[in-house]
């Protein structure tokens, strides 16, 4: 069975093979962490870089992302064998330098990168930045990562 | 351009009844809500006579959005208990529904997409309304942010045709996704979009916002506050993905809706981080 388990904004999902997880992005960020000899792995949708301390972890890069890791690891992943793809960080075509908004998707995929390093996760692979908008699959079959933007897809193989 | 396109479109608009329809209910209820020599009662009255749209309204009037904790059973009661801005508010989400409600083929946007979008932006427009100190004119942000973009499901069929070109114009000459569509096409979503609320009989300051809610500078005076604050619910909404469609966040932030009410960086990114509650809230509404 195939099951399709949406991921919503500021929420994280997990599962196994051969889930499918989605999402949809636009400045945020989808974090997609993947143990290939296990085959489970899970996602985590971003909206903003850093967690000033009270805020729901699922929310932000820097509290979701070991929040993830320790998930996968109870699940049975192994560190040695996860690795993730990126996806999302988009901003908005034209606005002013000094709105600091506009800054956002790309302060999600630096924090997220700099929180995987930190966590010595491996980032294989990413679709990011520009001001496309992006619908993510993430096939926990093989850890393959479609994303769909702009009315085109691509396939993200690397595990 | 394409000419041919642009003459299919102009038909579209020329002969109204290619335009999506909605109850009479939604302009006749506008109408009267502004005319201080109609009566509530003339209101619920006139709100009853269509049974299904009625139905729709009181179960709206108990969802965990509006509900104000007892049970609405009635147009006049709820009229009492939320006041008649908010069922106001309340008919046009029940008559826009079947509208604004389904795939839009051309943007890329699944079933109900552009629907929670609508709402998502009703419901943050509402809030940054009243947060800036106009609540007055909170209810009419909340209806603009329904159908801002209405006029997608009419162009949709035609993006779906032309969407590569009007990408590559886009990244090409550097302009916004909207423009790419009236240079291509003859026309924008925001055009289409007014011409529908003309045939629905919509007032002034709604088409001011459809027309211009990607470019709050061109919107009279006397609405660009208000349009501003449409502007800024859909940036929002766009940024955190809440209907975000094939035309991504190909648009632009206008400074002068930010400068026009006095949004601060902080107050801006404390909107986005807001964005799970907005969503929870519309969610409430769908
Ligand atoms: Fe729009
Ligand atoms: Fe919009």
């Amino acid at each position: 069975m195939n099951t399709l388990i949406n991921v919503g904004v500021s929420q994280m999902g997990a599962s196994s093979s051969p889930s499918v997880l989605r999402t949809i992005l636009g400045s945020c960020v989808g974090i997609c962490i993947y143990d290939r000899m296990k085959k489970i792995g899970g996602m985590a949708h971003i909206l903003l870089p850093n967690n000033p301390g009270d805020g729901v972890a699922e929310k932000y890069a820097d509290s979701a992302i070991p929040l993830l890791v320790n998930r996968l690891l109870k699940d049975g992943a192994k560190k040695e064998f996860l690795s993730a793809k990126l996806a999302g960080g988009a901003s908005m075509f034209k606005f002013n330098a000094s709105v600091t908004l506009g800054q956002i998707g790309e302060r999600n995929v630096e924090e997220s990168k700099k929180i995987l390093e930190k966590n010595g996760i491996p980032v294989l692979e990413e679709d990011t930045g520009g001001n496309m908008g992006r619908v993510i699959d993430f096939f926990l079959e093989d850890g393959r990562l479609k994303v769909k933007a702009g009315g085109q897809e691509k396939l993200y193989y690397k595990v | 351009m394409h000419a041919h396109i642009q003459q299919r479109i102009q038909g579209i608009i020329n002969n109204l009844d290619q335009l999506p329809s909605i109850p009479d209910v939604a302009s006749k209820v506008l109408t009267m809500v502004n005319d201080p020599d109609i009566s509530f009662k003339a209101i619920a009255e006139e709100i009853s006579k269509d049974q299904a749209i009625t139905t729709n309204i009181l179960k709206l009037c108990n969802s965990a959005y509006f509900s104000k904790g007892k049970e609405i059973s009635s147009i006049d009661r709820a009229i009492v208990t939320l006041g008649i801005k908010e069922v106001k508010d309340i008919v046009i989400v029940a008559a826009t529904r079947e509208v604004l409600n389904k795939i839009i083929v051309g943007y890329d946007l699944a079933r109900g997409e552009l629907w929670k979008h609508g709402i998502a932006v009703a419901v943050l427009s509402k809030k940054i309304a009243i947060m800036k100190n106009k609540k007055a004119v909170a209810d009419i942000a909340f209806t603009g942010g329904i159908i801002h973009d209405v006029g997608k499901t009419v162009l949709a069929l035609f993006v779906q045709n032309t969407f590569r070109e009007i990408l590559e114009l886009t990244q090409a000459r550097q302009i916004p996704f909207a423009q790419a569509e009236k240079e291509i096409m003859g026309f924008d979503h925001q055009e289409i979009g007014e011409k529908i609320l003309s045939k629905w009989k919509f007032p002034e300051v709604l088409k001011a916002i459809v027309r211009h809610h990607h470019e709050p500078e061109k919107s009279p005076a006397e609405f660009l506050p208000i349009v501003s604050i449409v502007h800024i619910a859909n940036t929002l909404c766009l940024m955190a993905g809440i209907g975000i469609g094939a035309d991504g966040l190909y648009h632009e932030l206008s400074d002068t809706a930010i400068k026009t009410l006095g949004l601060s960086n902080r107050e801006l990114e404390e909107l986005y981080r807001d964005m799970p509650q907005i969503l929870d809230q519309a969610t409430a509404i769908l």
